[in-house]
């Protein structure tokens, strides 16, 4: 049997971001992540130290850029939103120039800068951390970092059974195919909502089928993950600190 | 004085939408005794294999293993007891690696995290798969899974193992190394079969199961020599098996 592996975001570099205790790492992003989110973009030496402490992260993950780009692009959403902003929030009714006849507004625009440089910087930490850390390392470090048993069960088995769920879609579609389908226009979606039925309905029976297997070897409602050899990191620590004392700086006290 | 190890007295299961999957269902088994169970599909061989670990069913006392009745109290001794291993091993093998896959009972089952950790890698060894340990159980292939599935239940000491048709989907290589494994284990063995050869090679007795009701509980030789049983229930050796080769 064929196994995809097109979801597995680790890379395998010999990064001295790898190593680090998965916990670090998580609460890291979260840290900086936050900071970079409370900051109000009106001190550019601010957004200067933020972008440097991502900067630093990436060159340290040695992600290569190509791939650092294809998985940036994660944020076109976001950014497509942002670019609707200068045409319609009005703020104080500012108006900086007109496109195409079209008011560009002051607050809008600034609003747009303010998130595109923001879901970037934070869309880059999330790539360095996924990049750095394996589905099973995150995992662990969340399950270290004290986060509900219950959440980590349901992330553990969307890991495991993406794979099998993804090969078993790709037999069906394949099994479609031979059988002479080829998917095109609105009529073609039918047969894939009806596989899409069967597919959630085979989900729900497996999931039944690996409970029952669960509870033939005494499952008690916990999971627990092996204990494995990390490396601290102050270098981390040191980026969490500067990072919040930049925001905290900016906001408050200057 | 009954010697019994397993013993299943009377066992009726009617599935909630009214479907009656087994009726009357009476057996023993020896300690140690190795017993296939063979059937068409659809005959009640994996509702009976679950209620052998207390999943399915009312927990009623119809069945009794090593003098402990099937209640309540009983159930997480039962499941230590019985091993269970299901047909398709993705079902089984759900933790991130091989090794915590298989410390994964022995852990519930209350032994300490180092005899958990021997306790496994012993039962991978046992199934030729300890150098396999830190591999994602996804990512091996399906004769890999199948013996690390075994593995994981091994790995808690059952003294009764229990197969799903544990030779589906094998390629003939695969099969003959499980035989091996499931030859040189010294425990009780019911496996739950198609594969005729198989059953005749491991088990020197058979029970077949046919619309939730044992038809016949005898030596597999001589299920297997009798034409009119084969054709009863469904069954039919593989073209080119002779049985005369195995004349005891």
């Amino acid at each position: 049997m064929e196994t995809t592996h097109s979801h597995h975001l680790e890379i395998h570099s010999n990064s001295v971001l790898s190593n680090i205790r998965p916990e670090i790492k998580i609460a890291t992003t979260f840290i900086i992540v936050l900071s970079i989110a409370f900051l109000s973009l009106e001190k550019n030496l601010a957004i200067v130290v933020q972008t440097f402490v991502v900067l630093l992260l990436l060159y340290l993950s040695k992600i290569k850029i190509s791939t650092y780009f294809k998985r940036l692009s994660i944020d076109i959403p976001f950014v497509l939103f942002a670019l609707f902003l200068p045409f319609l929030s009005k703020g104080d009714s500012t108006v900086m120039f007109e496109f195409f006849s079209l008011p560009i507004y002051e607050t809008g625009f600034n609003e747009m800068i303010s998130i595109l440089i923001k879901i970037t910087l934070c869309v880059s930490l999330a790539i360095v951390l996924t990049a750095t850390t394996s589905n099973i390392e995150i995992i662990y470090g969340l399950q270290k970092l004290k986060i509900s048993p219950l959440l980590i069960s349901i992330l553990s088995f969307a890991i495991r059974y993406i794979d099998v769920f993804i090969d078993e879609f790709k037999r069906v579609k394949v099994a479609m195919k031979s059988r002479g389908y080829d998917q095109k226009g609105l009529r073609g979606l039918k047969p894939i909502a009806y596989a899409s039925g069967a597919m959630l309905i085979r989900g729900y029976e497996r999931g039944e089928r690996v409970y029952n297997s669960m509870i033939s070897r005494g499952f008690n409602g916990s999971i627990e993950l092996k204990k494995r050899e990390f490396k601290k990191s102050y270098l981390l620590y040191y980026l969490s600190f500067i990072s919040i004392a930049t925001t905290i700086v900016e906001r408050f006290l200057i | 004085m009954n010697n019994s190890y397993l013993s299943v007295n009377n066992l009726n299961f009617e599935y909630p939408d009214g479907f009656k999957a087994l009726h009357n269902i009476n057996f023993q088994i020896k300690k140690n005794e190795r017993i296939a169970v063979l059937g068409p599909n659809g005959a009640g061989k994996t509702t009976l294999i679950l209620h052998l670990n207390g999943i399915l069913g009312n927990l009623d006392e119809k069945i009794k293993i090593d003098n402990f009745l099937y209640n309540e109290q009983n159930i997480s001794r039962i499941r230590k007891t019985v091993g269970l291993v299901f047909q398709d091993p993705d079902d089984q093998l759900f933790m991130p690696t091989v090794l915590e896959d298989v410390m994964f009972g022995p852990k519930n089952f209350g032994f300490s995290n180092e005899e958990a950790e021997n306790n496994a890698i012993n039962a991978l060894k046992k199934v030729k798969m300890d150098n396999f340990i830190d591999k994602p159980p996804h990512h091996l292939s399906f004769g890999q899974k199948r013996k690390v599935a075994i593995a994981s239940v091994l790995a808690s000491e059952p003294e009764l193992l229990v197969l799903d048709e544990p030779s589906s989907n094998l390629d003939p290589a695969s099969r003959r190394e499980l035989i091996e494994i499931l030859k040189s284990l010294e425990i009780s063995l019911i496996l739950v079969t198609h594969d005729l050869p198989m059953a005749l090679e491991i088990c020197d007795r058979s029970i077949i199961l046919n619309n939730g009701a044992i038809t016949t509980d005898m030596k597999t030789y001589e299920i297997l020599k009798d034409k009119k049983i084969m054709e009863e229930n469904r069954l039919e050796l593989p073209y080119g098996f002779a049985l005369h080769h195995l004349e005891e």
